[in-house]
């Protein structure tokens, strides 16, 4: 017998009514400020926004939340669960108008009955909202509104098919997909998690920075610890990011059994935590600290074992993994009782798409493990020609099982296309994930990531969006097409923009200047590093004969230097390792003067 | 009054010496010598990225006991933009 979510939290509010079930931990500076609230106070408050929320939509309407990390969110969220509502977890729009038409996407695919916030950001998300055309939506501050006494609010007992919520991670701007997680899903996936990690007992405390609107920061840190009746320890993004450290003194502070960030939050940890605050740590109580969500580089598994085992460490605390918003969040994880598996392969049999281990001495690319393949189905196919790949060989990873998501919101075409695919032997329903990997031992190795999708220190940027937002910074651009991709620099990415320049437009014009006004511009409102910029001819932006830009072609030309540039303004980084001995960037590529 | 004495236990702003701890601030994220670095120059021109801005929001807010805005570094794009920001911050406060 498996009890959802809902069952869980109205058992806790009447077995540890006192326990903390949510810690906020806000920052003022340097200085951690604890807001708690217990199963009992959570489950009242959830009653009661529940019992107005029922006076104002039916179950299976959606309800928007916007709110920055924060209890608020929470109280919020478990009143969408108890009334039947559907809750839209997003990020609060910024003012630079990126996140508005987001939000306003979001609001319109789902069509939103109800936008729920905080009185801190009631004004600027009631602007967004109106901006986008929702002007019947209404904005309310569940912080300043009154929702009576909980205590009698009844609670909407959801069935397996019941939907929880939407998980708009994918997609981009201009068509966002809101995964459907039904409870049946969530259910199976929060025990997964809790199963994989070992973590089904009641003093499990999660520790947490991610955003609450992620998936991996929602099911994974508030969720889980939800279920079984654990404490989730949250803080907000930033405040990790103004100081790493604050992180991790929450285990020591909290007793964190549990956590989970993107590979670069543990690199910068080993790169921006003191010796000093290092000798005041104790992270003896970490059971699994996640590693997922991008790319989990060996080096940096090593580093972060090495730099913070005399703090207590444990050395199987990390835990490499793979999920996804489409899986409703885990796929594999490193195993409760286990460490990470790295394994060396042979580099000039991986670019063949096999995968063959080397000795340790050899010279080739270190692969980590996502874990063992457990309760999913996983096939590797070749995306060509659908055919299932034996292990050893590269394809990309099709799934299938209870625990993954079962759609996209209002969008058919594509949840016909990436939740219902079958391979040439006739095997059907599986989720395709757009990723590579391979099946080697039983364990599932992720070797190349969705060519659609740009991972930038966890967060997803979308080709096409940084492609529509360069077309409209100059005359030069308008309606050219634009490429925009990722090439590795050492370790880390940066992001490569290739765009057509009109010659007539650009006639006259410094295209460095043009080139490095592009390039800021693009830092400033994606909050990246300074992108390098490609300009070509009309129609050198490779597209297939439908129409569709050739984004893998495009890397591929630019990285082997294949590309008739009419101008490119490169980072330092990027044109040391593709254009050697091109010092300053800047080239105007010779003999093709425009 | 502009002439009166701070008042004990004030902080004496200076002007150079905020602008030369931004220096070695910006030198360290880019593990760069500092005389690389120039205070007129955008600092997305030395790779300024969201975490880039959100870690010198960080270590100016324990440096100089404030708190200041997540957007300093694109609000003040240079390190003498953040210099004039900080310095009219801090002597207001006094």
């Amino acid at each position: 017998m498996r009890e959802n979510l809902v069952e869980r939290l109205l058992q806790h509010a009447r077995t540890v009514p006192d326990k903390d079930a949510v810690v906020f931990v806000r920052m003022h500076g340097a200085e951690p400020m604890p807001e708690r609230v217990t199963y009992a106070e959570l489950d009242r408050d959830a009653r009661a926004i529940a019992e107005w929320l029922r006076g104002r939509c039916s179950a299976g309407d959606r309800a928007l939340l916007l709110y920055p990390n924060g209890l608020d969110f929470v109280r919020a969220f478990v009143g969408c669960l108890y009334a039947g509502v559907i809750a839209i977890p997003a990020p609060v729009p910024d003012n630079n108008g990126r996140r508005g038409s987001r939000t306003s996407a979001i609001a319109d695919n789902a069509q939103v009955r109800l936008v729920l916030t905080d009185s801190g950001h009631l004004e600027s998300v009631t602007e967004a909202v109106q901006q986008s055309g929702l002007e019947d939506v209404p904005c309310v501050a569940t912080d300043a509104t009154d929702f009576g006494d909980g205590a009698n609010g009844t609670v909407l007992s959801p069935d397996d098919d019941t939907v929880a919520f939407l998980q708009y991670t994918s997609g981009s701007t201009s068509d966002p997909k809101g995964v459907i997680v039904p409870h049946r899903s969530l259910t199976a996936n929060l025990r997964f998690i809790a199963d994989s990690f070992g973590l089904d007992h009641e003093d499990t405390v999660s520790c947490s920075w991610l955003p609450l609107y992620h998936d991996m920061g929602l099911i994974g840190m508030l969720l889980t610890p939800l279920l079984i009746g654990g404490t989730a320890v949250l803080m907000a993004p930033g405040d990790f990011l103004r100081r790493p450290h604050a992180w991790l003194r929450l285990f020591q502070d909290h007793r964190g059994t549990f956590t989970a960030a993107p590979n670069f939050a543990y690199d910068m940890c080993v790169r921006r935590v003191s010796q000093q605050q290092l000798a005041q740590l104790d992270l003896s109580t970490l059971q699994a600290a996640v590693n997922g969500a991008e790319p989990v580089i060996a080096a940096t598994v090593d580093r972060f074992n090495k730099y913070f085992a005399p703090a207590g460490l444990r050395p199987d605390a990390v835990k490499p993994s793979y999920g996804m918003a489409e899986a409703t969040l885990l796929v594999t994880g490193t195993p409760h009782g286990r460490g990470q598996l790295i394994t060396r392969v042979d580099g000039a049999e991986l670019e063949q798409n096999r995968f063959v281990a080397q000795s340790e001495d050899g010279d080739g690319p270190l692969m980590v493990s996502s874990g063992p393949v457990d309760r999913l189905d996983v096939r590797i196919v070749d995306p060509a020609t659908r055919a299932s790949q034996p292990d050893g060989r590269i394809g990309e990873v099709w799934l299938r099982g209870e625990s993954l998501a079962i759609g996209y919101w209002n969008n058919e075409a594509e949840t016909e296309r990436a939740f219902n695919a079958g391979t040439s032997d006739g095997e059907q329903g599986f989720l395709r994930t757009g990723d590579l990997g391979v099946l080697s031992g039983g364990e599932l190795y992720i070797t190349g990531r969705s060519k659609d999708v740009i991972i930038i220190h966890g967060r997803n940027l979308y080709p096409h969006d940084i492609e529509r937002e360069t077309s409209q910074l100059h005359s030069a651009l308008h309606g050219l097409q634009g490429s925009a991709c990722v090439v590795p620099v050492g370790q880390e990415e940066e992001i490569v923009v290739m765009h057509e320049l009109s010659p007539v437009e650009s006639s006259g014009l410094d295209l460095a200047d043009l080139a490095r006004g592009i390039r800021e511009e693009l830092a400033a409102t994606f909050r990246v590093r300074l992108p390098s910029v490609v300009l070509l001819r009309p129609g050198h932006v490779r597209r297939t004969t439908s129409g569709k830009v050739q984004r893998a072609l495009m890397r591929e030309l630019f990285m082997t230097g294949g590309l008739k540039s009419v101008h490119e303004e490169l980072s330092a980084e990027v044109s040391r390792r593709y254009r050697a001995g091109d010092a300053d960037g800047a080239t105007a590529a010779p003999g093709d003067a425009a | 009054m502009a002439t009166s004495a701070p008042a004990p236990g004030t902080r004496i702003v200076d002007r150079e010496e905020i602008r030369s701890k931004l220096l070695s601030l910006v030198a360290s994220y880019l593990e760069q010598p500092v005389t690389d670095i120039q205070s007129d120059v955008k600092l997305v021109e030395y790779g300024l990225d969201s975490i880039f801005a959100l870690t010198l929001c960080g270590d100016v807010e324990d440096e100089y006991g404030i708190e200041v805005k997540s957007t300093l570094a694109w609000d003040h794009p240079t390190v003498d933009a953040i210099t004039d920001h900080l310095y009219d911050t801090l002597t207001a406060e006094a």
